[in-house]
C-alpha cells in the first residue's frame, strides 16, 4: 500500500468507516477480511497491527471448508437412515401417533392415504469408531470411508418448501435479503490465496436439473459485494470474464495495465485517494488471476492414480467429480471457503431411478475427496460437509410399488454429514423414529425439538445449531460474528444457534 | 490538523447531549434488558419509568441524584450494570457520559428523528451551515473544483452521463456568472435525468423483471418503471409520487398513471411454489411490504418488530402487524400462479414514447370535441388473383394435440394478386351464399395476408380489426392466438344471405403496382371456393383522426401488475410472525405512533397511510428523502444509515441542515429538482475532491471537500456506451437483455421457469441504458452484480462500493465492454485527422478536459506499443475487431484501429473513467 502511515491510517478509517464496520462488537475475525490479510497464516505480523494479533475468537479446528451442497433434499431412507421396520409396514398408512399432526405440503396434503414406503436399497454395516452405521447400497464409495464420517440423523429446519428452506439453510433466514453462510466466512476468514477468489461456488452438473439456485445463496446480502460467491464454471472462462479478448495477448494486458497504473497514478496525484492505490493493486491481483485459475483448473499435472481414485469423470470439466478435485485443488491453494451445489435431489416420483443417477454422479468423488485430502495430511483441518435443505418423506407421493415410488419434502429430521476439519471421526449423531419420521431420544421417545436460543435439545441438530457448529470449528464465534445493518448486529444464526461440542473431537 | 471525529468533547463534560450522546448508549447497551419490550425487567425507556420507584430505589432518583440506582450499579463492582456476563459491555467513556447524565438531572429527550423537524433561522442555506460546522475545527470550504471537472461532476450526478460535447462546449465557452446555473437548467429538464434519479428509487422499491422466488417467472411490471421515470423528468412533486404509488387506485377517478403507480405495492417478491402454503405466503408477502415500506420512506427497520416489541425503538408488536393491515386486503391472491400478469392488473402503454402519444391522443380528444378534418372517402378496389395453388392434403402432424386439428382443416390455399398503387390500409371480404343448403358453409382457417415488394421483401400483415358490414348472424371473424398463429384469423360464414367484412390493418402499407398480395388459408375439403367470395384492396379505411389512432395505440398496450383493494382479511398480531399462530382480536390498520397519528380525517386506508407518510407533521418522510438526494449527490447521507434514522441509526452530522433540507423541501411543494438543484448549486458541491492535508477527514463528515466516488455499475456501462457514441436513447419498454456469458441462467433455473434461458437481443437493444437491462432477480446481470447493484429482492437505499480483482477482469474483457472500446476507437478516427487532437476528443469524453501531458505521453505510448505488436500480426487485431455484433467499420484500417482499440480500452478502465470526482 502507500508509504504514508497516516494516509494508510485513514485508508483504513474509510473502508471500516465506509462499510459501517466501525462497530468494536463486531467480530475480530471480520478485521481481518476487511485488511485483506491472512489471519490464520502464521506470516501475518502483529507488528503491523495490533487488531491482527487477537486472531479469531478461538482456535480453530479447521482453516477451511468444503460444502457439499445436495439441492432439491436428498431421502434419507435411501441413504443413510436404515428403517428395517419399514418393510413390514409396506404400503400401510402411516400411523396416526407417528405424523402428530404436522403439517404436510400441499403436494401430498390431498392424498387419501399415506402409504409407508420402505427404501428397496439395501444396507450394510460398516465399521466406523462408534457401533458402526448402515449405508445404502447406493453409496459404495462414501461407505468406505465411514471411519472417517460423522453421520448427523437428526438434523431439522423450519421450511418445508424449497426456496424457503434453500434460503434458510444458506443464509439463516427463509426470507431473502441475508448474507449467505459463504459471505458469512469470506467476511470472517479473509483470503489465503491473493491470486484466488476467497470464496469459490461450483454448480456440478446433474441429469436431473430439477429445482432453482438462486444468487442469494451465495450472495452477500446487505455485506458489501466482495463477500459473494464467485462462481468457478467448467467452461472456457472458469471465472467469469478471465480470459482476455482474442487478439489480446498476455503481453498486451501487462503493457496496457502499465498505462492503467501510470494514469491512475498521476490520478492519485492530483486526489489523493486512497482508494486509487487500492484499485490499482486489485488490477495486479487480477492480472495474477488471470495465471492462477487456469493452473488451476489445469489437472493435466494430475497423476493417473488421482483419476483412479476420483474415477474417470473427473477428467469431464463440471461433473461433480471434477469439481471435488478441484475443491481439492483449491483447498491446497490457500482458498478456504468452497462449496459445490449438486442438484436434482427432488424425488416427488421416480426416485430409484433419479436418485440411482444422483448418487452415481456423486458418491466416489465424495469418497475421493476425503481419502484425497487423508492422505494429503489436510483432512485435519479441512472441514467437509455434505447434506441438502430438508429430508424426504416416510410415506410415498403417488403410487407405490416395491419397485418404484416418490417422496415429498420432510423437514423434520434429515441426514447430514461431515468429516474432517476436528469432528469426531466415525460417529452417528442423533436418532430417528423406526419410520425416520421425527426425531427420537436414545430411548426411542420423540423429542419435538424447538430451536430455542435459551437452551439446546441435545440429539437434535436445528439448522441453526449447524452452522453455528461450522463456524465455531472454522475459529469463530456464531455470536461474535456480527455484521451491523439498519441499526441491528446481524448473526447468521439470527438469535439462536447452539454449538453441538458433541460432535468435536 | 483538523479532526473530524470528536468536535466536542468539551460541551460533553458537564451536561451530554441526551439524544446524541446518552441514548445510543442506552439503546446499544442497556436496552437489550431495560428496552421497550422488557417485560419483568425495569424499564428505561422514559423519565417516568426510570424514577420508578423499585423496593426503595430508583434508577433516576429525582429528589437525591446521587442515590440513583443506575449511579450505583454503574460503579459497583461486585454487581455491575450491565452484569458481567453481558455480552455488551460499557466503554469507559460511555460509563462517564452515563454518570454525567444521571448526575446533572437524567433528563430524557425524544429520540431527534420522532420529533419534527424545525427550520433553522439562523442559516439560509446549505454553505451557511458547512461553514458554520467547518469554524470550530479552522477551516473553510476547499476551493472550487476546476470549471471542467465540475461539469463532469455535476453531469454524472444529475443524468448519471457525462455532458454532451456540445453542452461541454457552450458551458466552457461561457465566462458569465449564470454558466454553471444554465448548465445544471440543461441537465434538470434533460430526459437522462429522469432516467438516472429513477434508478435509485428503483433500488429502494426493488423494482424487478421476476416474481423472485422459486421459479422466479417473468413478471409484467415494466410500465411501473416507465412510469418511474416519466413522474422524475416532469418533477411529479414527490408527496404525490409518494402517495400514487401507495394507494392511487383509492382516489378519485383514479388516471391511468396513478393505477400503473401502484404497481409500488406488488413488488414484493412472490412463489408458486407446488406444495407453498398460501396463509403463509400471505403474511410473508405483507412483511415484505411493511418492511420496504420501513426502509424506503421511514429509515426503520421493521424487521425486529415482526417477530416482538422492538428491542431499541419504541415500537410495539401490535404496531407492526396494524401497519401491515393496510396491505393485506389487497385484491390479489398470496400466490402468483407463475403468470406474467398476476392479477389484478391493467393494460398501459408499452414504452415511453407510447405515453406520450397516448397522453398527447387523450389531450387532443378532450380538449378538440369537434371533428376534425372531413373523413377520405374509402376506396375500394377489387383484387383479381394471378396465381392460385393448393396443397396435397396436409399430413397429420406427430404432435398428438395438434394432429386433430390438421385432420380437419386439410387443405392449404394459396392465392396471389397484384395491387395498385400506393396505399393499403384494409381488405374488403365479400362473401355469397352456396347453392344449397349443405354447402351454406364456408370455413377459412389460419386466414393470412402476406405482402411480397417487388424487391422480393416480404412480411405477413397485421390486421388490428374486422368489422363485419352486413348483419352478423352467422358470421365469426376472429384473431387466432398461439405461438404459429401471429397475424392469422378463423373465418366463418354460415348464411343464406351475402356478407361484408373489412379487415382493418395496423398501419397503413406503401405498395407498388408490381407488388404480390398473398392470400393463405386452409380449408377443410381441396374446394378452393373461389366463386363464393371476391377479395378488394381498401384504401382510407384506417381512423387517421385523435381516436382512432388511439384505439390503435390501445391495442398495443401491455399489462402490468397493479394494486386493487379485494375482499377484506383480518389481520392479527401473528406471535413470532408465524403466519399459523394469530393472537387477540382483529386489527384495525392504523401506522407507527412513535412517528405521530394520522393526520384528521385520513381514512384508515392505504390513502389515508399516504396522507400520513406526507403530512407535514410526519418526522421521519420529508428528511429520510432528503438524506437520500444528499447521498447522491455527495456520496454520503447526512445520516450515514439512510436506512436507519431509529435510535440503532447514526446522529446525523449535520442535524440543523439536515432539518433545513427537509423542512424547505416541504415548504416548496416536495419538489425534488429544484431540492437537487440547491444541493448542486452549493460551493459546499462545487469544491475539489482533493483529500486535504490540513484536515484529517478520510469519511468527510465535515464535507469539507467535494464528493468523489466510484460510480454505479449501471453508469459504467453507460458512459462507455455513451462515449462510443451508441448509447440508444429509446426509453422505457420490456427489460432489454445484453450480452451475457453462456449458461449464466440456465445453471441456477427450474426446468420449468420460462426465465431459464436467457435470449440475448439484437440490435439496438444491446445499446439501451442499463436501467432498462432485464431484472432476474435470482440472477441479476453479472456486470451488474459485479459492481454492487442489489439483487433487488430486498429493500437497497445505500449500495456498497466494493473494489475487487474480478471488477478489473470485467472491466478489460466483457464483450460489452471490449465492442464500446473499439467503436470509440473508430469514432476517434473518424471524426478527427490526428492523434493529438483524437486524444483531446477522447480524454473530453471521458474526464471532460484534455490530456495532460503525462497522461498524452503514457497513452500515446501504449498507442505506439500497440501499434507495432498488431502491425506483427493483423490477424490478432482482426480478432480483436470482431468483437461484439456492431460490424466493424471496414473503411478503417486493421492495424490502426486495433492498436486505437487497446488504448480507449485502457482508458475507459482507468480512474479518470471510473470514478466521480
Amino acid at each position: 500500500m502507500s508509504q504514508n502511515p497516516q494516509r494508510e491510517n485513514d485508508l483504513l478509517i474509510t473502508r471500516r468507516h465506509f462499510f459501517g464496520r466501525s462497530s468494536l462488537g463486531l467480530g475480530t475475525a471480520a478485521m481481518a477480511s476487511l485488511l485483506g490479510n491472512d489471519l490464520l497464516s502464521s506470516t501475518a505480523d502483529a507488528s503491523t497491527s495490533p487488531l491482527l494479533s487477537a486472531g479469531t475468537h478461538h482456535v480453530p479446528k479447521a482453516k477451511r471448508v468444503i460444502y457439499l451442497f445436495m439441492s432439491g433434499g436428498p431421502s434419507h431412507h435411501d441413504l443413510w437412515d436404515y428403517k428395517p421396520k419399514m418393510r413390514e409396514m409396506f404400503g400401510q398408512d402411516l400411523p396416526e401417533y407417528i405424523r402428530d399432526g404436522q403439517r404436510i405440503t400441499g403436494m401430498t396434503a390431498g392424498q387419501k392415504t399415506l402409504p409407508v414406503c420402505p427404501s428397496k436399497y439395501e444396507f450394510t454395516k460398516h465399521d466406523n469408531n462408534d457401533g458402526g452405521i448402515y449405508i445404502s447400497e447406493l453409496l459404495p464409495h462414501t461407505a468406505k470411508v465411514a471411519k472417517e464420517l460423522c453421520v448427523i440423523h437428526s438434523t431439522y429446519t423450519d421450511a418445508i418448501n424449497h426456496d424457503p428452506a434453500i434460503t434458510f439453510i444458506q443464509t439463516g433466514s427463509q426470507v431473502p435479503g441475508r448474507p449467505s453462510l459463504g459471505a458469512w466466512l469470506s467476511y470472517g476468514l479473509g483470503s489465503g490465496n491473493k491470486d484466488l477468489p476467497s470464496y469459490v461456488v461450483m454448480h456440478a452438473k446433474t441429469s436431473y436439473p430439477e429445482q432453482s439456485l438462486f444468487g442469494r445463496l451465495w450472495g452477500s446480502g446487505f455485506m458489501p459485494s466482495d463477500h459473494q460467491g464467485v462462481l468457478l464454471r467448467g467452461q472456457e472462462d472458469a471465472v467469469l470474464y478471465l480470459n482476455n479478448p482474442s487478439g489480446v495477448s498476455r503481453t498486451d494486458r501487462r503493457d496496457q495495465l502499465d498505462a492503467l497504473a501510470a494514469i491512475n497514478q498521476a490520478h492519485y496525484n492530483d486526489f489523493a485517494d486512497p482508494e486509487i492505490l487500492s484499485r490499482i493493486k486489485q488490477h495486479e491481483m487480477a492480472y495474477r488471476m488471470q495465471t492462477a485459475v487456469p493452473e488451476l483448473m489445469d489437472i493435466s499435472d494430475e497423476p493417473d492414480q488421482t483419476f483412479t481414485l476420483y474415477g474417470e469423470d473427473a477428467r469431464e470439466p463440471g461433473t461433480f467429480a471434477a469439481s471435488c478435485l478441484n475443491a481439492r485443488r483449491l483447498a491446497e491453494r490457500g482458498v478456504r471457503n468452497i462449496q459445490i451445489f449438486h442438484r436434482g435431489w427432488d424425488a416427488h416420483g421416480g426416485l430409484p431411478r433419479e436418485h440411482e443417477s444422483q448418487c452415481k454422479d456423486i458418491d466416489q468423488g465424495c469418497a475421493a475427496l476425503i481419502m484425497d485430502l487423508k492422505q494429503r495430511g489436510m483432512l485435519d483441518d479441512t472441514l467437509v460437509v455434505w447434506g441438502g435443505e430438508f429430508g424426504r418423506t416416510a410415506y410415498c407421493q403417488g403410487n407405490l410399488t416395491k419397485e418404484n415410488y416418490g417422496r415429498d419434502h420432510h423437514p423434520r429430521c434429515f441426514t447430514v454429514w461431515m468429516a474432517g476439519g476436528g469432528v469426531k471421526p466415525g460417529i452417528t449423531y442423533g436418532k430417528t423414529d423406526d419410520y425416520g419420521y421425527n426425531i427420537v431420544d436414545a430411548d426411542g421417545n420423540p423429542m419435538n425439538p424447538k430451536p430455542d436460543k435459551s437452551s439446546f435439545t441435545p440429539g437434535a441438530m436445528h439448522i441453526h445449531d449447524l452452522n453455528a457448529t461450522i463456524l465455531h470449528l472454522l475459529g469463530i464465534d456464531h455470536k461474535k460474528l456480527t455484521y451491523r445493518y439498519q441499526g441491528r448486529e446481524f448473526r447468521l444464526t439470527d438469535v439462536h444457534g447452539h454449538v453441538v461440542h458433541d460432535i468435536i473431537a | 490538523m483538523a479532526q473530524a471525529q470528536s468536535p466536542k468533547t468539551n460541551e460533553s463534560q458537564s451536561n451530554p447531549d441526551f439524544a446524541r450522546e446518552v441514548l445510543p448508549i442506552l439503546s446499544n447497551k442497556c436496552f437489550v434488558c431495560h428496552g421497550p419490550d422488557a417485560q419483568k425487567n425495569i424499564k428505561l425507556t422514559t423519565f417516568e419509568e426510570a424514577t420508578m420507584d423499585h423496593k426503595g430505589s430508583k434508577p433516576i432518583n429525582p429528589d437525591d441524584l446521587a442515590k440513583s440506582e443506575i449511579l450505583i450499579r454503574l460503579h459497583d463492582d461486585s454487581d455491575p450494570m450491565p452484569p458481567l456476563d453481558a455480552e455488551k459491555q460499557l466503554t469507559t467513556k460511555e460509563r462517564e457520559i452515563l454518570t454525567q447524565w444521571v448526575q446533572s438531572g437524567g433528563k430524557y429527550a425524544k429520540h431527534w428523528a420522532y420529533v419534527a423537524p424545525v427550520k433553522s433561522t439562523q442559516h439560509k442555506s446549505i454553505d451557511d451551515f458547512i461553514l458554520a460546522s467547518l469554524k470550530p475545527h479552522g477551516i473553510s470550504l476547499a476551493d472550487e473544483a476546476n470549471k471542467a471537472t465540475l461539469a463532469r461532476r455535476v453531469s454524472l450526478i444529475l443524468t448519471g452521463l457525462p455532458p454532451e460535447p456540445e453542452v461541454l462546449a457552450t458551458y466552457m465557452a461561457d465566462d458569465g456568472a449564470g454558466a454553471y446555473e444554465s448548465l445544471v437548467d440543461t441537465l434538470l429538464d434533460s430526459p437522462r435525468f429522469g432516467e438516472h434519479q429513477a434508478r435509485y428509487w428503483l433500488d429502494a422499491v426493488r423494482y424487478g423483471d421476476t416474481h423472485g422466488l422459486h421459479l422466479d417467472n417473468k413478471r409484467g411490471i415494466y410500465p411501473y418503471r416507465d412510469w418511474v421515470i416519466q413522474a422524475l423528468n416532469d418533477n411529479l412533486p414527490f408527496n404525490d409520487f409518494i402517495t400514487w404509488q401507495i394507494a392511487g387506485d383509492l382516489l378519485p377517478n383514479p388516471s391511468l398513471e396513478q393505477q400503473v403507480a401502484t404497481g409500488y405495492v406488488r413488488l414484493n417478491p412472490s412463489t408458486s411454489e407446488g406444495g407453498a402454503i398460501p396463509a403463509e405466503f400471505q403474511a410473508k408477502n405483507n412483511f415484505d411490504r411493511v418492511e420496504t415500506l420501513g426502509t424506503a420512506f421511514l429509515g426503520m427497520s421493521m424487521l425486529c418488530v415482526r417477530c416482538h416489541t422492538h428491542k431499541y425503538d419504541p415500537v410495539p408488536h401490535e404496531e407492526y402487524y396494524r401497519l401491515m393491515a393496510f396491505f393485506n386486503s389487497t385484491a390479489e391472491s398470496a400466490m402468483d400462479g407463475n403468470s406474467y400478469d398476476y392479477k389484478p392488473n391493467v393494460l398501459a402503454p408499452r414504452d415511453i414514447s407510447d405515453w406520450e402519444n397516448w397522453r398527447r391522443l387523450n389531450k387532443a380528444l378532450t380538449e378538440n370535441s369537434k371533428p376534425t378534418e372531413p373523413k377520405p372517402e374509402i376506396i375500394i378496389r377489387p383484387l383479381k388473383f394471378i396465381s392460385k395453388t393448393t396443397s396435397e392434403k396436409i399430413p397429420p402432424k406427430e404432435n398428438s394435440d395438434q394432429s386433430k386439428e390438421s385432420e380437419n382443416k386439410g387443405y392449404s390455399h394459396q392465392l396471389e394478386s397484384t395491387l395498385f398503387k400506393d396505399k393499403l390500409e384494409g381488405l374488403q371480404l365479400e362473401f355469397f351464399p352456396g347453392d344449397s343448403a349443405e354447402n351454406s358453409k364456408i370455413e377459412l382457417d389460419q386466414f393470412k395476408v402476406l405482402l411480397t415488394h417487388s424487391n422480393g421483401k416480404n412480411k405477413v400483415l397485421t390486421f388490428r380489426r374486422a368489422t363485419i358490414l352486413s348483419a352478423k348472424r352467422g358470421v365469426s371473424v376472429e384473431k387466432m392466438s398461439g405461438e404459429n398463429s401471429e397475424g392469422s384469423w378463423s373465418i366463418s360464414i354460415e348464411s343464406d344471405k351475402a356478407k361484408k367484412i373489412h379487415l382493418e390493418l395496423m398501419h397503413e402499407e406503401l405498395v407498388a403496382d408490381d407488388d404480390v398480395l398473398t392470400i393463405q388459408y386452409h380449408t377443410r375439403d381441396s374446394e378452393l371456393q373461389q366463386e363464393r367470395y371476391n377479395v378488394s384492396a381498401i384504401d382510407n379505411l384506417i381512423d387517421r383522426g385523435p381516436k382512432g389512432e388511439l384505439e390503435r395505440l390501445v391495442d398495443t398496450f401491455t399489462t402490468t401488475l397493479v394494486a386493487q383493494e379485494g375482499k377484506p382479511r383480518e389481520t392479527f398480531v401473528l406471535e413470532r410472525g408465524e403466519y399459523n399462530l394469530p393472537i387477540g382480536d382483529s386489527l384495525t390498520p392504523d401506522v407507527i405512533s412513535v412517528v405521530g397519528p394520522m393526520p384528521e380525517g385520513a381514512p384508515k386506508n392505504r390513502l389515508g397511510l399516504a396522507q400520513w407518510l406526507t403530512s407535514r407533521d410526519n418526522p421521519l418522510v420529508a428528511r429520510v428523502l432528503v438524506n437520500r438526494f444528499w447521498q447522491q449527490t455527495f456520496g454520503e447521507g447526512l445520516v450515514r444509515t439512510p436506512e436507519e434514522f431509529g435510535l440503532q441509526g447514526e446522529h446525523p452530522t449535520h442535524p440543523e441542515l439536515l432539518d433545513w433540507l427537509a423542512v424547505t423541501f416541504q415548504e416548496t411543494g416536495w419538489d425534488s429538482k429544484s431540492m437537487l438543484k440547491r444541493m448542486v448549486m452549493s460551493k459546499t458541491f462545487k469544491q475539489s475532491s482533493r483529500i486535504r492535508e490540513d484536515v484529517s477527514d478520510p469519511a468527510n463528515r465535515l464535507f469539507a471537500r467535494g464528493p468523489s466516488f466510484r460510480l454505479d455499475a449501471e453508469v459504467l456501462r453507460d458512459l462507455n456506451l455513451w462515449a462510443s457514441g451508441i448509447l440508444d436513447p429509446h426509453m422505457g419498454g420490456e427489460g432489454v437483455k445484453p450480452y451475457q456469458p453462456d449458461g449464466m441462467w440456465k445453471a441456477l433455473a427450474h426446468p420449468g421457469s420460462n426465465t431459464k434461458q436467457y435470449v440475448q437481443d439484437e440490435g439496438e437493444k444491446l445499446y439501451r441504458r442499463s436501467l432498462y437491462v432485464y431484472w432476474k432477480r435470482t440472477s441479476p446481470h453479472p456486470m451488474m452484480t459485479l459492481f454492487d447493484a442489489p439483487n433487488r429482492e430486498t429493500s437497497c437505499v445505500r449500495r456498497s462500493r466494493s473494489n475487487t480483482p474480478l471488477q478489473s477482469l470485467a472491466l478489460f474483457n466483457e464483450t460489452q465492454r471490449v465492442e464500446t472500446a473499439r467503436i470509440l476507437a473508430e469514432r476517434l478516427l473518424k471524426e478527427e485527422n490526428n492523434d493529438k487532437k483524437r486524444f483531446d476528443y477522447l480524454f473530453n469524453l471521458i474526464a471532460s478536459r484534455n490530456p495532460t501531458s503525462v497522461e498524452y505521453e503514457i497513452s500515446n505510448g501504449l498507442l505506439k506499443k500497440m501499434h507495432t505488436r498488431y502491425e506483427a500480426s493483423a490477424e490478432d487485431a482482426e480478432k480483436l475487431l470482431a468483437i461484439g455484433n456492431m460490424p466493424r467499420d471496414e473503411s478503417l484500417e486493421v492495424v490502426k484501429l486495433a492498436a486505437w482499440t487497446q488504448v480507449t480500452s485502457m482508458l475507459l478502465a482507468s480512474d479518470l473513467a471510473l470514478l466521480l470526482y
